[in-house]
């Protein structure tokens, strides 16, 4: 383990050498004048193929502004903010929602399933709209919920709530999969097997993943962790070798 | 069906009381618009096919008596394309079975081939036959119904003083009679007046006019000027005693059926309006309430790569389900409503046939307008939902800004408990949705007070015109105006113990350029027995000089009291008059003119003379009055006053009642779709609010008085508002179907006011029971663990 690198520096698994995401500078400012709150204040990195990277950071750190940026559900005020070699801060409208629907999935930490759609059709709600999904049933499967794909969300515990929104991320078969703070409503046996879910999917299929929580100890499952404070990365740690989710020193 | 679909069906699901509320309210408002102008509709068709079937004439005219040769120079008039002269008399029948004398009115049919105007429909029997058989007459249905006369049948009438016995031969109608009610009379009494048709020799040698006529009925050329070949005919009849011509505008049976459908006009469009605006502020409501629980779920939707048109149709599709379930539920009870109305026009209108026809286009205008109307409704709550970027939407909307109600600031506070505080804080913080609720149930309120008050004006008319106008038994007509010595044959009539004298007369009333037909009625100074009466209502002295006239008439005339009208007398010989309006009188059928008797008489030049009398009759010798009245030459008619009453009850009254009934259940729907659809959009809003109070520990009951308290805070304040709204469009519906043949008087009575008050209490009260009831089910862990 060795803390200090740059955070434009590739982690070992990063195999290609194109980045999925090359950030310059990037900032997002909320308001204007006096009340103007700086959310991000210039950052830069790259992120890879394969890579499991972890954001730290307290509340107000600029972590969800910087999630947000990467998912394109928020413009930067200042920066570059390349994806695959693409502006996304010059995308319109339509090209955003064309960015989402193909390439990004995302778990937020309450969930947000439609609670009139049963699990499988949470999941297949969004299948039908992008280009190459899997079935829902295999997605499912994937994050080990293959006997409760017809419970509506109410019928399911939080864990397995949170595992359904899992699945409904990747069966897009995203190129990247934004989490934020996925375990933050979950105890800690819950939230091992929705953590294993993630790192199941960023190793079998490559997936970019990227990790919102205020919990230090999923540190050492990730190939580089950021720290951010006052919207800059303070920090950066890069893990030679990724610990499993298991043997994490709950 | 694509998943956003079946979220669709499955949230529709989850609100169904809430739509079906919304969609009742639209359904409503639909379906008296798709009633009324089906109505229109049919009447008008069925009117226009009768007309051109048989025939209708343009111009009709009246007169004493003209050679047959007459009507070639009528025909040869410039514009008059056909002419068809005959004859036309009043006489005193005798029915069997009825013990009080009728009138009927003879018409002659021509002695050869078909009438080429005003043709007569059979609907039984046969038309009597002029050459063969004698004593033979076709009667019009209305009468034949009222009692019980098939063709066979017989009945007794005194022409020309001789009484004779006919047999019917047939049952018809005539386009000239689709309303048959007595001349000057706005309503039908179908068991004293009747329709006949016999033929022209017999009729003409009864009253010695065979080869003259004392009818006219013209067809205009296309193009022609209805004016100029009125002038012309009147200019041409003016030496035979002609009584002024006049167009299909005056005639008595064609201007009831316009002024049913200008009645049906004004109903047709501001009611259902109300309801309408109702439904489209209770869709916004919804949908707006829907959209902002769904904020994260849109949010979610976005960010997973749903573009803003698919969330946007997803709940434009929302409001499309509740419209189209109005629009299906509004059709299927215009169309029944309709066809059961359509029914009750028999009783006033004889047409051939009288089928519902649905007006299809209203149907898809409604059904357009109330889309329009829903989706307007949703467009708002769509944009600002669409417009948030979906990171800012994934967040709980910020919790409202709160400061201390007006009334606390005003140091009111110690006084309010802290429920009642902060139901007065959330009726602040959003005022404009506060202000809307208020509206709603204002506009619930005000509906309710409209149908009620057309109940009450009819009851107003009942009395009014029958109780204080009119307070004979019965009234007597003259075949001819006599001397005023025959007020003592009358006088002496068994069982009379008050008797006072009227003389009629037709006369064309005229200021500047609009002109009405009325009776002008000479009546005694300060009678006791039919008095003209003001608004107030007082009796009005008749002034030795000048007239009074209907309001309505001054209305129409455009004159005040003290203007000067001109009045054409059209009976005898021919003169104008200036007289000054000396007052206006309150009357609610026909439009009518008053003066003294003995003025009347004076400015006739004719001495004292009189029409007929109206009489009080002895409640114990009214049979052996009617047996003696029976039996008198020279009556035109006899009108019992509380058989026209009765008449009332049973056609105008009940067809105004029966929409009344409709109308009424309708306003109690919206009435309660309102309330409740506050109840639970309030109760959604704000289950976290509530659920958080009670985890703090306060009990259900004073967490219920949180919710009740804001809907009672905002039913107090709806309840006046909407009381003078509904005296608002109570005064603007009566004004819209006020016609020159019927009109009501707006009577806003308190029993009104306090049903309309009492329903939306007990409408809050369930609503409000509802809410506490559900409130009892909210799970107070996952109620705050996240949004609904």
């Amino acid at each position: 383990m060795s803390t200090g690198p740059s955070p434009t520096d590739a982690s070992p698994r990063a195999t290609a050498r194109e980045p999925v995401f090359h950030v310059r500078g990037l900032a997002r400012v909320y308001g204007e004048g006096t009340a103007a709150v700086t959310a991000l204040a210039g950052v830069d990195f790259d992120l890879f193929r394969h890579e499991l990277i972890v954001l730290l950071g307290a509340s107000g750190s600029g972590k969800s502004t910087l999630l947000n940026q990467l998912g394109g559900l928020d413009s930067p005020t200042h920066g570059t903010l390349l994806y695959r070699g693409a502006d996304l801060a010059q995308f319109d409208e339509a090209a955003l929602t064309r960015f989402r629907r193909d390439a990004v999935g995302f778990v937020f930490q309450a969930y947000n399933l439609i609670p009139s759609l049963t699990a499988r059709e949470n999941v297949a709600l969004i299948t039908e709209i992008c280009r190459a999904p899997m079935v829902p049933e295999e997605a499912l499967r994937l994050v080990g919920l293959g006997e409760r794909m017809d419970h509506f969300p109410a019928q399911l515990s939080g864990g397995e709530q949170q595992r359904v929104a899992i699945a409904r991320a990747i069966a897009k078969r995203p190129a990247v999969l934004l989490c934020d703070e996925p375990t933050g409503a979950l105890d800690v046996h819950t939230g091992i097997t929705v953590l294993e879910a993630i790192e199941r999917i960023n190793r079998e299929l490559g997936t970019l993943a990227v990790i919102i929580t205020h919990n230090a100890i999923l540190a050492d499952m990730a190939d580089r962790v950021f720290t951010l404070s006052d919207g800059r990365i303070v920090n950066v740690r890069t893990n030679a070798r990724r610990g499993s989710v298991r043997d994490l020193a709950w | 069906m694509s998943l956003l679909d079946r979220k669709l069906l499955r949230d529709l699901y989850a609100l169904k009381s809430q739509a079906l509320a919304v969609a009742l309210v639209m359904a409503c408002g639909l379906a008296m618009m798709i009633m009324t102008r089906s109505l229109i509709l049919s009447l008008g068709t069925t009117r226009d096919v009768y007309y051109e079937h048989n025939h209708f004439a343009q111009v009709f005219a009246r007169l004493k008596r003209a050679p047959n040769s007459v009507r070639t120079q009528l025909a040869a008039i410039p514009g008059v394309a056909t002419v068809q002269t005959s004859i036309a008399m009043q006489v005193t029948l005798d029915v069997p079975g009825l013990d009080v004398p009728a009138v009927g009115l003879l018409n002659s049919l021509p002695e050869h081939g078909e009438s080429v105007l005003n043709r007569v429909y059979l609907r039984a029997g046969r038309l009597p036959l002029s050459q063969t058989t004698r004593h033979e007459l076709a009667a019009g249905e209305a009468f034949a119904e009222a009692h019980g006369l098939r063709p066979g049948d017989t009945l007794a009438a005194v022409l020309n003083g001789t009484k004779q016995t006919f047999r019917l031969s047939g049952i018809a109608l005539s386009p000239e009679f689709v309303f048959e009610a007595p001349p000057n009379s706005a309503l039908p009494d179908n068991k004293t007046y009747g329709v006949f048709w016999m033929p022209y020799k017999e009729l003409a040698t009864a009253f010695q006019l065979y080869g003259a006529f004392n009818n006219v009925a013209i067809a205009l050329a296309p193009g022609a000027a209805e004016g100029a070949v009125i002038a012309a005919v009147d200019r041409l009849l003016a030496p035979y005693g002609g009584r002024g011509a006049y167009g299909r505008s005056n005639h008595p049976s064609h201007r009831r059926v316009d002024d049913e459908i200008r009645v049906l006009q004004g109903l047709s469009i501001a009611f259902p309006l109300v309801f309408l605006s109702v439904a489209a502020f209770m869709t916004n409501s919804v949908m707006s309430r829907q959209v902002a629980l769904q904020r994260e779920q849109i949010a979610m939707l976005k960010a997973c790569g749903f573009s803003n048109a698919q969330v946007g149709a997803h709940y434009f599709k929302f409001s499309l389900a509740i419209v189209v379930a109005g629009v299906g539920l509004g059709g299927v009870g215009g169309v029944f409503l309709g066809g059961r109305l359509v029914g009750m026009y028999h009783i006033f209108f004889r047409f051939p046939s009288l089928d519902f026809l649905l007006d299809t286009r209203v149907l898809v205008v409604a059904a357009a307008v109330s889309a329009l109307a829903a989706f307007t409704g949703v467009a708002g709550a769509v944009r600002r939902a669409v417009r948030l970027a979906p990171a800012e939407a994934m967040r709980p909307e910020a919790p409202a800004r709160y400061r201390p109600a007006l009334l606390e600031r005003l140091g009111a506070a110690r006084w309010f408990s802290a429920s009642f505080r902060m139901s007065l804080r959330n009726i602040e913080r959003r005022p404009v949705r506060s202000a809307l609720t208020c509206l709603a149930l204002a506009l619930a309120t005000a509906i309710l007070v409209v149908p009620n008050s057309f109940r009450d004006g009819v009851a107003y008319v009942i009395d009014f015109q029958w109780d204080i106008v009119q307070r004979q038994t019965v009234t007597l007509s003259l075949v001819e105006p006599g001397p005023a010595r025959g007020l003592a044959d009358f006088r002496h009539l068994p069982g009379v113990m008050h008797a006072e004298p009227f003389r009629y007369v037709p006369v064309e009333l005229r200021a500047g350029p609009v002109m009405r037909r009325v009776l002008l009625q000479g009546l005694p100074a300060e009678g006791t027995l039919s008095r003209v009466i003001d608004a107030h209502p007082r009796q009005l002295p008749l002034p030795p000089r000048g007239i009074m006239i209907s309001a309505k008439l001054a209305d129409i005339l455009q004159v005040h009291p003290g203007d000067m009208v001109v009045a054409k007398v059209l009976e005898g010989e021919e003169r104008e008059l200036t007289v000054p309006v000396a007052g206006l009188a309150e009357d609610f059928s026909g439009l009518a003119a008053y003066m003294e008797i003995s003025a009347l008489n004076r400015l006739l030049l004719e001495g004292d003379r009189i029409s007929g009398a109206h009489l009080v009759v002895a409640a114990g010798r009214w049979p052996e009055f009617l047996r003696a009245v029976k039996d008198t030459p020279r009556l035109a008619g006899c009108i019992i006053k509380n058989s026209i009453r009765e008449g009332f009850r049973k056609t105008t009254a009940a067809s105004i009642g029966l929409l009344q009934k409709i109308y009424m259940f309708f306003a109690t729907v919206v009435a309660f779709g309102i309330i409740y659809n506050s109840a639970r959009i309030s109760l959604s809003e704000r289950s976290r609010e509530l659920a958080t109070l009670r985890v703090l520990g306060f009990s259900r009951g004073e967490v219920g008085a949180v919710l009740v308290g804001e809907l009672v805070l905002l039913t107090l304040a709806a309840l006046p508002l909407g009381l003078v709204l509904g005296s608002a469009f109570a005064r603007g519906i009566i004004t819209t179907v006020n016609t020159e043949t019927v009109r009501l008087p707006l009577v806003l009575t308190t029993a009104n006011y306090a049903f309309a008050v009492l329903v939306v209490a007990v409408a809050s009260a369930l609503s409000a029971l509802f809410a506490a009831r559900k409130l009892a089910a909210i799970d107070l862990v996952s109620a705050l663990k996240a949004l609904d």
